[in-house]
């Protein structure tokens, strides 16, 4: 009797076992050939015009980043793939580029960062102190400091900020809530983390090399051409 | 079944939660399941190496350890040996203590949390006090 419910036991454990095995690794595989870069939403409209736009008006199309200035993905984006999209689709005109707010709540001191980023925007220097932020993500993080506030107004000098205004603005607040409407924008869209990018109705929700970005917007601007084209046939 | 066997079942998905972080990390995986971010913050942090090499793939090494010891310690030839349960006891209490300083540095060091590592702390902890309860009630020779 205790033989044969030990015996009872061990067939349990066995196909337990196996259950796990089985289930774990399919879910594994599923996981990993799952298409991984864009999915289309044909749903959504255009994104409304937030954020901080770099390149010409004419510009056939435009890519959307939304990103967290604290977020190590973003940094490495803008320091290591953005100088190459910019020299050679950006400033060529081929697309414009807007970047919209998306701080996580995990990183302590982003939102001050996004302020810091708007109040130099305000004197028409956003994309240097965008580039300051991320250059220099190790000095104000929240794994260095709590107080980043100092950090920042030193990136916002250095890129030629006038600091009294500069410092008005971060302590009034008063782009906060832009930061936030552009996070819920980007949060109805989707976006569950950064940096997050659309390609037209195209998303892209992690890193993306140089190649890969070029890649989507090869195709952005085919669709575009054809769909002019559509029109003047008609 | 036996707390031996409920050990290496747990340690199994213990095992499944390591590799899916170890694969992310190797870039098999294109987005982790989070949703707040808090995975990738941690996963992307300088803490989440360890010697060099993945923090996940030492997990991935050390359930798959837990789990070959449990499952050994399930067959007769192993069945009644108490230094095979001493072992396991060790070798979770070591998880538990490891696991214990991972979630110190999402707190208070990342300010990040990642809900797969939050699992598998407490995967560590449901087989550490297994393998604490296997041991008490296997008598000393």
């Amino acid at each position: 009797m205790v033989k044969s419910a030990q015996s009872g036991g061990k067939r349990a454990f066995y196909m337990s076992v196996a259950v796990l095995l089985v289930g774990g690794i399919g879910a594994l595989s599923y996981m990993s050939t799952r298409p991984t870069g864009a999915r289309i939403d044909t749903t959504l409209a255009p994104i409304p015009n937030q954020g901080h736009v770099i390149g010409s008006d004419s510009a056939p199309v435009e890519v959307v980043e939304f990103g967290d200035f604290e977020c190590p993905g973003c940094g490495s984006f803008a320091n290591l793939t953005e100088p190459d999209v910019r020299a050679r689709l950006v400033f060529t005109g081929l697309i414009r580029f807007r970047y919209m707010d998306f701080p996580l709540s995990g990183h302590r001191n982003t939102r001050a960062a996004h302020l810091a980023a708007w109040c130099a925007g305000e004197q028409g220097k956003f994309w240097e102190m965008h580039d300051a932020i991320f250059q220099n993500q190790d000095r104000w993080n929240g794994e260095t400091t709590r107080r980043p506030e100092k950090v920042l107004g030193g990136l916002a000098r250095q890129v030629g900020v006038g600091m009294e205004q500069y410092d008005a603005c971060v302590d009034s607040g008063k782009y906060m809530p832009q930061i936030t409407a552009n996070a819920q924008e980007g949060a109805r869209r989707g976006v569950g983390g950064t940096p997050t990018f659309f390609f037209g109705k195209r998303v892209y929700p992690e890193p993306i090399s140089y190649d890969g970005f070029k890649a989507y917007v090869d195709t952005m601007i085919a669709e575009a051409r054809a769909a002019k084209g559509t029109k003047q046939a008609k | 079944m036996t707390r031996r066997m409920l050990t290496a079942l747990v340690a199994l998905v213990g095992l499944f939660v390591a590799l899916y972080l170890a694969l992310y990390k190797a870039g098999v995986i294109g987005t982790l399941a989070c949703g707040t971010g808090g995975c990738e913050t941690v996963q992307l942090s300088r803490w989440a190496m360890f010697f060099g090499v993945p923090v996940a793939t030492w997990g991935v090494a050390y359930y798959a350890l837990v789990f070959g010891l449990a499952f050994a310690a399930t067959t007769e030839r192993w069945g009644s040996s108490r230094g095979l349960a001493l072992a396991l006891v060790v070798l979770t209490g070591w998880g538990v203590i490891f696991s214990a300083w991972l979630t110190y540095l999402e707190l208070f060091v990342i300010h990040a949390v990642c809900r797969f590592c939050v699992a598998s702390a407490v995967i560590a902890l449901v087989l550490f006090v297994l393998t604490l309860l296997d041991a008490k009630a296997r008598p000393k020779v």
